[in-house]
């Protein structure tokens, strides 16, 4: 799957803004604002225009999402709106989208963005650390296999790194769980720290965030790597032909210095462009990891919030998180343009 | 005496592919020497230029090559990496540089991973060398994307000198920079070649640039040798027929005649014919040649591989005279008049009315009997005896002045185009009237019922010309003799037979003599041309000389009194340039 | 074909070839209803239950044979939509340039941007859940990329002379599309298709393992889903039968085409093929 997402994406070459009638950075900003705002609307149409009249199914005492608790029904009706215009419920949206009003949960009757704040910097540091681990990993693996292509360490890494790129993480990871954690008993089950933990000294806090970080961010940075691997693989095969490398080798450049200062330079700029394609991938893969972790973050969240039906909780995750991918995209197309020469004018 | 700095041993290399490259290409070079190797695409130019380098290796490479000493095939990447820039270079033809590195680091990076030099040792030696290349400074910072490609050009000479090598290889150094910029460019790498004292190796299909800086040519064919020597020797005086046609499809100002193509098309690399490469090309092809490949041996002061030794004379005139006698006078037409004619090649015979023109276009196709002299047809290096008038006059064809006179008005076109099968007798009805057929379509006549039932006074005399030549094409000789064809057809008939001829001189491999009084127009045909005045050859050379400066009186004459439209503004002739950008 | 595609080919061809029978066959197959309460609750491997039972006492092999046809149907269905609409998209775009090309383009763009995840969930947990829901969720994530590909493909055929050469005498557009087209894209189609077939049955499973999936029917993604929310399922020896198996079939499934789609790529993607 990540390999043909990396082909839509044109890994190799580069979609350079995606509002094209304006180039340059203000294009790709313009593009960014229109895609969040497209985005906006997006949030605010499906509840009311998918079939099954999901909202309304939340007052009505006969449909199985029916919400007993008065107050609660009260808060998510006032929410929504539905009573009112189509234009109002709109404006409203926007408006509380405004202040940072996401509505409140249905499950937890806290705000949701509260829930969002509670759980955002977990989500971070899970996958911030698989990000960067799995990235360098990928990537180091990937200049080899690709610089070795079809010979030694590469006919095996290929064939693994497609494996683990298609299988889905979930089972990996609960097989991992009962290995490592269960039968051998290395590793926590679940949850990102020991209960009642805030009261360690600050290093044995963080020594005990890290044993329980170490077995989900490793799974979810494997996965990360091997997206990252055949990218950068493919990304260095294209490279191998070239008239620079043949001549750097006539020039008498040993291999180590073609494959590094030659090939892998060159390489390394489509990886940049498909680093926005890994952040929509590190979502999806982090909400599953987190979802047979126990891991606090959004992921869980929104896990939990679909098991409940709590749409307010299940929209305001959404918004954030696309929100956020669209950042990580909008900061990579900007750092391509800076990096690649080409296009520096 | 040292030893070359290049050694090259039957050197074959095959790709995977198939593609046979190269089929045993053999020479050395001494240290501060120059050769040009020059040949079309697909000859083999640049997979000899990597293989020196060591580049290509076996099992695709086979044969030995070796630069100052080390073998290049089946070496140590160790060893390789000890020769490589240090002791040979190269200049790609291609941009070959790294997209992300700026130029001066890229001129500076074998300075500092060979030479062990510091960053900013390197950084000042790479100034140095922009300066020597004459390319500016400013340059070195930028990255390759934003040079002009003559910038990169001399970026990468820059770069092959860095490490002072003893061998300079050069692929194709002016492909891509303009004019002007061309010769600045072979100035410099001369200049170069001389001060430092570097041996040039240069690949090239651009002939007057490798010209320029060779001092030994050798042309290659289908990865094959076909001639090598010294420059003046092979671009002048070529002997080989692949290196001759090369030569003349080559445009340059020097040339006056319009191009003329090779015939045929070189061969798919991975099906290359057996025998000589070139015969399925070459006008002088035998049985010999289908069979058996040529060696690069001697012949004529050079390296030839021909089984022939070089283009082959057809026919070789000497001393021919002949007289004749009216009203009691007696006339000296020609007077010890010698010609030879070689394989496919265009000779123009021009010379005032009554200078002896005809009568040797007589004598030479066998229709009138020379006094004296002797007439031998074929190569004469094999001693045949004089040929008969009748060998002469089948293998010699005659393309008359009158058209109407030379074609009966009784007969149809069909018929009289029939002719000469008819008389041979050698096809049937059949597959006569097939080759007349092609012979009219290929000489631009309509095949129509209509036009083949016709009579002579029905057509225009460019139209009858053209039957006549197609008659003389049918009766499939070696050399055709044109005696003023064009003089009785208006000048957009003229354009149109002349075209027709060339064409099927070409396609034919025909050896052609063209008679004329018209100076301006045998030029465009000829390659070479001879001066005849009162029976009497005066002055003989290549065309573009003889009608551009002309040494003989007659000739001057001539020239002067061609026919000119008047250009506002002046005399619009060329300056007439002795020798020509070649011979520098 | 290199040496190490064939492989690809041969390893991925096997495992595919397996599943496919085992839609066909599965239910047929299957000892039990997979629904059916046949046994005590978590009972381990017998003779009479080869993957032992679930919670609910039902027999797990049974359900995962049942279950083949649920999940790859619904992967090869949606990837069949998200490909037609992908191709028709992509090609029509690519052809006819201008203005259906620009406002097409644009509507892809701001899909490809929204990560497709989150975005299926939303629209899953809204919509009343039913396999066609599933199947239009994941052919939605899939045909933005899809019809990008397949756009890029066509700009490139349709640029090439031989087009160009149709049109000189006088063809129509459908004979261009017929003729040269669809020859040309038809490798690409394949290779995106067994990709996605393959990315669709893990989202399958992956959407029934957070509670998204078809409630009715049994699927691989819903043992798995029914196991892993068991409270305790790793500290009893109950996930190995449970647990393993159901994910062992996801994995199989998923890696048997992605092998499948490395190998026939090459011919598709010369960028993956170069020496």
């Amino acid at each position: 799957m990540a390999i043909a997402e990396a082909s839509a994406s044109g890994h190799g070459e580069f979609e350079q803004s995606r509002f094209r009638a304006i180039r340059g950075p203000a294009g790709l900003v313009m593009g960014y604002v229109a895609t969040i705002l497209v985005l906006v609307t997006l949030n605010f149409f499906l509840p009311r225009a998918l079939p099954g009249e999901p909202l309304e199914a939340l007052s009505n005492p006969r449909s199985p999402t029916f919400i007993g608790d008065q107050e609660r029904r009260l808060a998510v009706e006032q929410y929504y709106g539905l009573d009112r215009p189509a234009g109002e419920q709109f404006l409203a949206y926007l408006a509380g989208l405004m202040r940072g009003d996401l509505g409140k949960s249905i499950r937890y009757n806290v705000p949701v963005s509260t829930l969002i704040a509670e759980r955002l910097p977990w989500t971070l540091l899970l996958g911030g650390t698989a990000l960067t681990a799995g990235t360098m990993g990928g990537v180091v693996a990937g200049i080899r296999s690709g610089w070795r292509r079809g010979r030694d360490g590469d006919r095996l890494l290929l064939p693994l790194f497609v494996a683990l790129d298609s299988v889905p993480m979930f089972v990996v990871a609960s097989v991992i769980i009962s290995l490592f954690a269960v039968q051998l008993g290395w590793f926590p089950l679940s949850g990102a720290r020991t209960p009642f933990s805030d009261a360690w000294p600050p290093w044995r806090q963080a020594l005990d965030i890290g044993h329980h970080l170490l077995l989900p961010a490793g799974l979810l940075a494997v996965q990360f790597s091997a997206f990252q691997f055949l990218v950068m693989r493919a990304s260095m095969i294209g490279e191998l032909g070239s008239d620079y490398i043949r001549l750097g080798r006539a020039k008498g450049m040993t291999d180590r210095i073609l494959k590094y200062r030659y090939a892998a330079r060159n390489a390394l700029l489509p990886t940049v462009s498909v680093v926005g394609l890994q952040a929509g991938l590190a979502v999806s893969a982090t909400i599953f990891v987190e979802a047979v972790f126990a891991y606090p973050g959004l992921g869980r969240l929104m896990v939990e919030a679909i098991a409940s039906r709590d749409y307010p909780a299940i929209q305001g995750v959404f918004l954030i998180v696309t929100v956020m991918v669209l950042t990580a995209n909008l900061a990579a197309d900007l750092a391509y343009r800076r990096l690649d020469v080409r296009t520096r004018r | 005496m040292s030893a070359p700095i290049l050694e090259v041993n039957d050197l074959h290399v095959r790709f995977a592919n198939g593609v046979d490259a190269l089929r045993g290409v053999s020479f050395a070079l001494d240290r501060g020497e120059a050769l040009a190797v020059i040949g079309e695409s697909g000859a083999g130019k640049s997979t000899l230029a990597h293989s020196v380098l060591g580049l290509i290796q076996p099992p695709e490479a086979s044969g030995s090559v070796v630069v100052a000493g080390s073998a290049m095939l089946g070496a140590t990447d160790q060893r390789l990496r000890a020769v490589r820039w240090s002791v040979v270079s190269l200049v790609p033809q291609a941009s070959a540089f790294n997209p992300v590195v700026p130029i001066g680091d890229q001129i500076a990076e074998p300075l500092i991973e060979h030479a062990g030099m510091s960053a900013a040792a390197a950084r000042s030696r790479t100034n140095e060398l922009a300066e020597e290349v004459l390319m500016d400074p400013s340059l070195l910072g930028r990255y390759p994307e934003q040079l002009s490609g003559g910038e990169r050009r001399v970026a990468l000479l820059a770069m092959a000198l860095a490490l002072d090598p003893a061998l300079v290889v050069l692929d194709e150094p002016t492909s891509g920079v303009d004019p002007i910029g061309r010769v600045a460019l072979l100035e410099r790498i001369a200049t170069l070649s001389r001060s430092r004292g570097f041996a040039l190796l240069i690949v090239s299909h651009d002939l007057p640039a490798a010209a320029q800086l060779g001092a030994r040519c050798m042309v290659l064919y289908a990865g094959e040798a076909m001639e090598s020597g010294d420059r003046h020797a092979v671009i002048h005086q070529p002997a080989h027929p692949y290196s001759r046609a090369l030569i003349s499809a080559y445009p340059v100002m020097t040339t006056t005649r319009d191009l003329r193509p090779i015939r045929g098309s070189p061969p798919d690399p991975r099906a290359i014919p057996p025998g000589c490469p070139f015969h399925p090309r070459c006008t002088q092809a035998e049985d010999i040649c289908r069979n058996q490949r040529p060696v690069l041996e001697p012949s004529r002061d050079r390296l030839v591989a021909c089984h022939f030794g070089g283009v082959r004379v057809l026919l070789a005139a000497s001393e021919i005279s002949k007289s004749f006698r009216t009203a009691g006078r007696t006339v000296r037409a020609l007077d010890a008049v010698s010609l030879t004619v070689e394989h496919g090649e265009a000779v123009a015979i021009v010379g005032r009315s009554g200078s002896g023109k005809s009568t040797l276009a007589r004598v030479i196709s066998g229709h009138l009997h020379p006094d004296a002299g002797r007439l031998v047809l074929g190569d004469p290096v094999l001693g045949r005896t004089s040929a008969s008038p009748g060998e002469l006059r089948r293998q010699v064809q005659l393309v008359m002045q009158d058209p109407w006179d030379a074609l009966s008005p009784r007969l149809t076109v069909a018929e009289l185009a029939r002719e000469p099968l008819d008389i041979a007798a050698s096809k049937n009805a059949e597959q006569r009237r097939q080759a007349v057929a092609e012979m009219l379509n290929a000489v631009g006549l309509p095949t129509s019922g209509g036009f083949l039932s016709a009579h002579s006074h029905e057509l225009s005399g460019g139209q009858l010309q053209r039957i006549v030549l197609a008659r003389a094409l049918l009766a499939e000789p070696t050399m055709l003799v044109a005696d003023e064809p064009t003089s009785m057809l208006d000048p957009s008939e003229q354009a149109r037979l002349l075209v027709v001829l060339r064409e099927l001189q070409v396609e034919k491999g025909l050896a052609l003599v063209l008679i004329s009084h018209d100076i301006s127009l045998v030029r465009k045909v000829s390659d070479r041309i001879v001066v005849l005045e009162s029976g009497q050859l005066v002055e003989e050379g290549r065309a573009e000389q003889v009608s551009g400066s002309p040494r003989s009186e007659a000739a001057r004459l001539l020239v002067d009194a061609a026919p000119m439209l008047e250009h506002p503004g002046g005399d619009p002739r060329p300056p007439s340039a002795p020798g020509g950008r070649w011979t520098r | 074909m290199t040496a190490s595609a064939s492989w690809f080919l041969k390893i991925g061809g096997a495992i595919t070839g397996v599943f496919l029978l085992l839609v066909v066959a599965g239910p047929a197959l299957a000892p039990y209803d997979p629904q059916a309460v046949v046994g005590a609750s978590l009972v381990a491997p017998s003779g009479a239950h080869l993957l032992g039972t679930n919670d609910a006492g039902q027999d797990i092999l049974s359900q995962l044979l049942v279950g083949t046809r649920a999940s790859m149907l619904t992967g090869i269905l949606a990837a069949t939509l998200a490909v037609a609409a992908g191709v028709l998209v992509g090609a029509t775009a690519g052809l006819l340039g201008g203005w259906a090309d620009l406002v097409a383009m644009r509507i892809v763009d701001v899909f490809l941007a929204i990560p497709a995840l989150p975005l299926v969930i939303l629209i899953a947990s809204l919509a009343s859940p039913s396999r066609a829901t599933i199947v239009a969720v994941i052919a939605l994530a899939g045909w933005p990329p899809i019809s990008r590909i397949v756009r890029s493909q066509t700009l490139v055929l349709a640029s090439r002379g031989y087009v160009h050469a149709a049109r000189g005498f006088d063809s129509g557009w459908p004979y261009v599309v017929r003729r040269h087209l669809v020859p040309g894209l038809a490798p690409l189609i394949v290779a995106t298709y067994v990709n996605w077939a393959s990315a669709a049955i893990v989202l399958e499973a992956g959407l029934a393992f957070i509670g998204l999936g078809d409630p009715t029917a049994v699927s691989w993604g819903s043992v798995l889903q029914r196991a892993l929310g068991h409270a305790g399922i790793y500290a009893t020896a109950a996930w190995t039968w449970w647990v393993l198996p159901a994910g062992l079939a996801i994995a199989g499934a998923a890696i048997g085409l992605a092998f499948l789609g490395v190998a026939i790529e090459p011919r598709s993607n010369p960028r993956w093929a170069r020496s």
